[in-house]
């Protein structure tokens, strides 16, 4: 019986396919298979061998079945993996191609900006772009004939109207708006417009972005503090800031910000002319004339207000040397955006 | 403005290089904008002593002389007056080189042989011939010989160019600059003598000295409207001559960006770039009467000015008139008939004040912007016209030897009150953020000049009581005087803050947020966001052929455009964006869907134009390619109605019809009027073809606009229900309706008519047999989804029969076996 077993055992090893297996299991196992022969010539032992012997015929039967159905496991499996590697695809294929749009890199400056200011508490206030020359001007201390006009180039549409030649009257409305509540904080974004001919870095339309914070407060150490997050987090990377006395009619103390260059950290290349640093803005404390023709007392607040121009910041990031590409709207140049 | 380095030495001894001064006039707020080394390569140039001078031989004019370099003696032939025994002069070498890249050799004139030049101011620092009456330089006796030129005069040197804010007036002259750097340098000024006895940039201005100015020069001056011009000092040198500047100052000129003249010219020059004082030369003995009125012009006078033009004078100039009529522009140019020439002999300097303003609309009027006009507009010192005037006078009389006749015509309606500010340590601190100290203020004020007449130390009102210098006419207030501590103390010195209160409310408008949910759907569905131009051309506005009585066709205009092609407001983002697909087209782009977020413009009974906000849309061509996957992806009117319905249901617009026919610019029979809630939001559509060709685009152009206020205005933000716990039931429905009959018509009556309809899908349109001609199939997907119970078949099939009734009735439809 143990000769018989080595032998079974060794079929069902040889056995290939389930068909095989199942024939080595009927030859085996079956009603007229070679061990049930076996209890067959069971009356042939003396009665006190014969309980060992059916036991020992059981056991055989046993082992074979669990052999074999151990063995028709590992067949299905075999089986199973050999009809799914005939299901096999090329995976090295292109994937089903979806045309995915972007945004403009203006807009995701913008956003960018928005949201790392938004975390200082500045909402949004969008202003006009046909404006007044008293907001344009008059109420930001640029009275009729004040040297500060030959700053602006401006497109008139009638005597008194005009084409917002900054994002600044954004302020006065901006203030206005809020009724004399505290604290004030908002950045005003959007076009300007200006009488400059287009070239590498002018074009009559372009984009700004005015922030204003008054509080009882606030101070010209803050508005350092302010850019100084605001340029670090926008560029992601460490940026030294660098404030110029400047002039502008409606702040007093003004400065010209300048970074420390995001291309050469401030070595000197000739994205900054050598000089390690590039204007970004302007800025200052908000002059008592401004705060009071926006309905607030200079006398028990200050504020302080930058205005940055988006597009040059833009051009900045993604190193975009002629600002002309940010409005051809050229599908090869705005394609190139749809990353983050 | 231009300031030569050596020029601002001589009033302040800077412990820096020019690159180190540059930078620290910048940080303080004045401008330089470049630094440059201007070197002029003048070599091989030295100085020679006239040993002997013998007549030339063959022509009268010339002369032959022997001159002693110091180490070589030369011979060299010169027709110069001042070619003289016992001279020094200045010759150049077989060899030297001169600017311009002049070289000089060795060369014989009539026959004689010269063994180099003697030369002139103008040779040495133009490498240009001589002007008329011009002598060979001459060195003062003693000059050593051998000696390069450019260790006897400022040859090379560093130009500042400076970018000037329009509050710096008291920086265009260069003792501005130099009070700046003195301050900055902690450094003293050294004012020239005669404006140090005037007390020039002195805090109560410039002061008559005792004893000086009796005397009367015989001119009169009449200022009948003092409005315009309210001071005016006239100062009169007799016995001039005419001569040419000395070397230094030419080149100091030159280097600042004035064209040398004349000594008496070039002083006027010189100093006002020197003070910041415009002044003018008059040739005395021209000016008839022997009296100077300032008035404004009458009618079509005329004036001839230096440059040699004929100018009619618009009304309203101020001019210099004498007995004869007009001799000058006040404040702008001078006129030809009183021109300094070889003939003066006696000489008016003007010093006067004028009106800024006046002086500002003048030269803009008469498109003459002078280094005079650009002092004057911005404001001069109103104390210093007499100071300037003597600093002048002298100035000739010490170069060229005239006598400055003693006192000056003087007409004066200025009072100039000291401007006196009190600077409170708390109003510092609060703007700054930063704590001062009385006394730090009170040593950075005196160190521009400014006098601190009082200082309180006590905490609570400390403070420091200032009388500004008349020259600073910027300076205005408290906050100006903060700004004047704050640059001298260094902004980058007044360190960092944070903001410290939270904002409560703030004034973002909701609308904003959806803005940019829209901008990332539309990104999000293939659409590459452009910022095209708000000017257009108004010809691109007609090109879309919008009816005359369409408000699109009448946009607000520029009142003095750069130029037609952008000339007015956009009223609609359509044209841009047409431009962009046909430039795009022009590029080989194949395929484009392209859009816009901005704003358009419309005329209004206001004060100010209408601004409201579009979405503007355009495809053309394949925007995506046959991949192996499947077939090309193609521009067209149901993709981009597919993108508004996404934008739609993102909004929460519901009930959106697409209404037949948009105008133009849309093809009639392929556009519609997209409207929700009862109102117009937009058109959508294919470009009608006139327009294509009108606009030379080469193939179909989808395009819609929707109103972003009109949108705005209907969001509906979701809402949530249960999902259903039951088994949703699927039934497809095909009917054959006419073919006129509008499938969106079909689908709302079914949606609407249906009960338990969770969603309608079309998915097959049929018009050719077995459906017969002139009708058409259209084949429904029905889900059905109660959501209390699954619906047994016979509610199903009642269900269908109470459709097709509605749809029989109202559609003459049938069902589709």
């Amino acid at each position: 019986m143990a000769e018989m077993e080595v032998r079974i055992l060794q079929q069902i090893i040889e056995a290939s396919t389930a068909g095989e297996l199942e024939h080595v299991r009927i030859k085996y196992l079956g009603r007229k298979g070679e061990i049930s022969a076996l209890l067959k010539n069971i009356g042939n032992l003396a009665p006190e061998q014969r309980p060992a012997f059916g036991a020992a015929v059981n056991a055989l039967r046993n082992k074979v079945s669990e052999m074999i159905a151990s063995r028709k496991d590992e067949l299905d499996r075999e089986a199973l993996e050999q009809s799914l590697l005939r299901d096999a695809i090329d995976v090295s294929l292109p994937g089903e191609y979806f045309e995915v749009g972007g945004l403009h890199p203006l807009t995701k400056s913008l956003r960018e900006i928005t949201s790392i200011l938004s975390g200082m508490g500045f909402t949004v206030y969008e202003s006009r772009e046909t404006e007044t020359d008293e907001m344009n001007f008059v109420k930001l201390n640029i009275a009729q004939g004040h040297p500060a006009r030959d700053m602006q180039e401006t497109f008139y549409l009638t005597e008194t109207t005009l084409m917002r030649t900054h994002t600044s009257p954004g302020q006065i409305r901006g203030m206005l708006a809020l009724e004399g509540r505290l604290p004030v904080r908002f950045i005003v974004p959007g076009r300007v417009y200006r009488r400059d001919p287009t070239d590498a870095s002018h074009h009559p339309v372009f984009f700004q972005v005015e922030g204003l914070a008054i509080d009882v407060d606030v101070t010209f150490k803050q508005l350092r503090g302010v850019i100084s997050t605001l340029m670090n987090r926008f560029f992601g990377q460490d940026v030294r800031i660098r404030l110029r006395p400047s002039y502008f009619p409606f702040t007093e103390p003004s400065c010209e910000v300048d970074i420390s260059c995001v291309f050469c950290r401030g070595e000197g290349c000739s994205v900054c002319g050598g000089s390690g640093y590039l204007e970004v803005a302007g800025a200052g404390m908000v002059h008592p004339q401004v705060l009071l023709n926006g309905g607030y007392d200079p006398d028990k607040v200050s504020g302080f207000a930058f205005g940055f121009g988006l597009d040059r910041l833009a051009m900045l990031k993604y190193g975009i040397d002629d600002i002309r590409l940010l409005y051809g709207n050229d599908k090869r140049f705005l394609s190139q955006f749809r990353g983050l | 403005m231009r300031v030569p380095w050596t020029w601002l030495n001589e009033y302040v001894d800077l412990p820096w290089d020019p690159q180190e001064a540059a930078h620290r006039l910048a940080m303080a707020g004045i401008n330089v904008e470049e630094l440059t080394h201007e070197k002029l390569g003048v070599s091989s140039v030295v100085s020679a002593k006239i040993l002997d001078v013998k007549p030339h031989p063959r022509n009268p004019g010339q002369k032959i002389g022997l001159l002693d370099t110091g180490t070589e003696r030369l011979q060299i032939v010169s027709g110069a007056p001042g070619f003289k025994q016992g001279n020094i002069t200045l010759v150049a070498k077989p060899g030297a080189t001169l600017p311009g890249g002049l070289t000089i050799e060795l060369k014989e004139i009539d026959g004689v042989a010269s063994q180099g030049m003697a030369v002139c101011t103008n040779e040495l620092l133009t490498g240009q011939p001589p002007r008329p009456f011009e002598d060979i330089i001459l060195l003062p006796p003693g000059t050593a010989l051998g000696i390069p030129a450019g260790e006897l005069f400022e040859l090379d040197d560093w130009v500042m160019e400076l970018d000037l804010t329009v509050n710096y007036s008291h920086c265009l002259g260069i003792l501005g600059i130099a009070i700046e750097a003195a301050a900055l340098a902690k450094r003293s000024l050294k004012l020239p003598e005669v404006l140090a006895r005037w007390n020039w940039a002195d805090t109560h201005g410039s002061q008559k000295p005792e004893p000086d100015h009796k005397g009367d020069p015989e001119f009169k001056i009449d200022l009948p409207q003092p409005e315009f011009c309210p001071r005016y000092v006239g100062k009169v040198i007799e016995d001039v001559r005419f001569a040419y500047s000395p070397v230094n100052m030419e080149r100091r000129l030159l280097l600042a960006g004035q064209r040398p003249l004349n000594l008496i010219v070039d002083v006027t020059n010189y100093v006002m770039l020197e003070t910041g004082q415009p002044l003018h030369a008059f040739d005395a003995d021209q000016i008839k009467g022997k009296t100077i009125i300032v008035r404004s012009s009458s009618p079509g006078e005329r004036v001839v000015t230096l440059d040699d033009v004929d100018r009619e004078l618009p009304e309203n100039t101020i001019l210099i008139t004498d007995a004869s009529g007009p001799i000058g522009i006040a404040g702008v140019m001078g006129g030809k008939a009183t021109e300094i020439t070889e003939a003066t002999r006696k000489v008016l300097i003007e010093s006067a004040y004028f009106d800024p303003l006046t002086v500002r609309l003048g030269s803009q009027k008469l498109k003459l912007r002078t280094e005079a006009a650009l002092r004057f507009e911005k404001g001069v010192d109103p104390t210093a016209q007499a100071a300037i005037a003597e600093r002048a006078a002298t100035l000739i009389a010490d170069l060229s030897g005239g006598t400055p006749v003693p006192g000056y015509a003087e007409t004066n309606y200025l009072d100039v009150e000291p401007k006196r500010i009190v600077l409170h340590m708390r109003i510092v601190e609060r703007l700054l953020g930063t704590k001062f100290s009385p006394e730090t203020c009170k040593n950075i004020l005196e160190g521009i000049n400014f006098q601190v007449e009082d200082m309180r130390t006590h905490t609570e009102d400390a403070s420091v009581s200032v009388v500004v210098p008349p020259r600073r006419v910027d300076i205005h207030g408290e906050v100006d005087l903060v700004e004047e501590v704050a640059r001298h103390y260094g902004y980058d010195n007044l360190g960092t803050g944070d903001l410290s209160r939270a904002v409560p409310g703030g004034i973002t408008d909701p609308g904003l947020l959806h803005v940019e949910k829209i901008r990332d759907l539309l990104a999000s569905h293939g659409g590459l966001e452009c910022v095209t131009n708000s000017l257009v051309n108004p010809e691109d506005l007609a090109s879309l052929g919008w009816d005359p009585d369409d408000p699109r066709g009448n946009p607000v205009r520029l009142q003095h455009p750069l130029s037609s092609e952008e000339s007015v407001l956009r009223t609609s983002l359509l044209p841009g964006l047409v431009k962009v697909a046909s430039s795009n087209t022009r590029s080989g782009i194949q395929g484009l869907f392209a859009w816009e977020i901005g704003r358009v413009f419309f005329p209004s009974q206001e004060l100010l134009p209408v601004e409201t906000r579009q979405i503007g849309l355009v495809s053309y061509g394949v925007l995506r390619p046959k991949t192996w996957l499947g077939g090309q992806e193609e521009s067209g009117f149901y993709r981009m109605k597919g993108v508004i319905d996404s934008l739609m249901s993102l909004l929460g617009v519901a009930d959106v019809k697409y209404l037949p026919k948009a105008g133009m610019p849309f093809h009639p029979g392929r556009s519609a009027k997209i409207v929700a809630n009862m109102s117009t939001i937009g058109e959508i559509g294919d470009l009608h073809p006139v327009c294509l060709k009108r606009l030379d685009l080469p193939m179909s152009v989808t395009a819609c606009w929707l109103s972003l206020e009109g949108l705005l205005s209907m969001v509906t933000p979701a809402e949530s229900v249960a999902p259903s716990r039951f088994m949703p039931v699927e039934r497809d429905l095909a009917v054959i309706v006419p073919e006129d009959v509008s499938g969106g018509e079909v689908i709302d009556s079914i949606s609407k008519t249906g009960r338990h309809l969770v969603a309608v899908t079309l998915f097959d349109v049929w018009k050719k047999p077995p459906v017969p001609e002139g009708y058409k199939s259209l084949a429904f997907r029905l889900v059905y989804q109660p959501q209390d119970r699954t619906l047994t078949e016979e509610e199903l099939a009642e269900d269908r029969d109470r459709i097709m009734d509605k749809l029989r009735q109202d559609y003459k439809a049938v069902l589709r076996s």
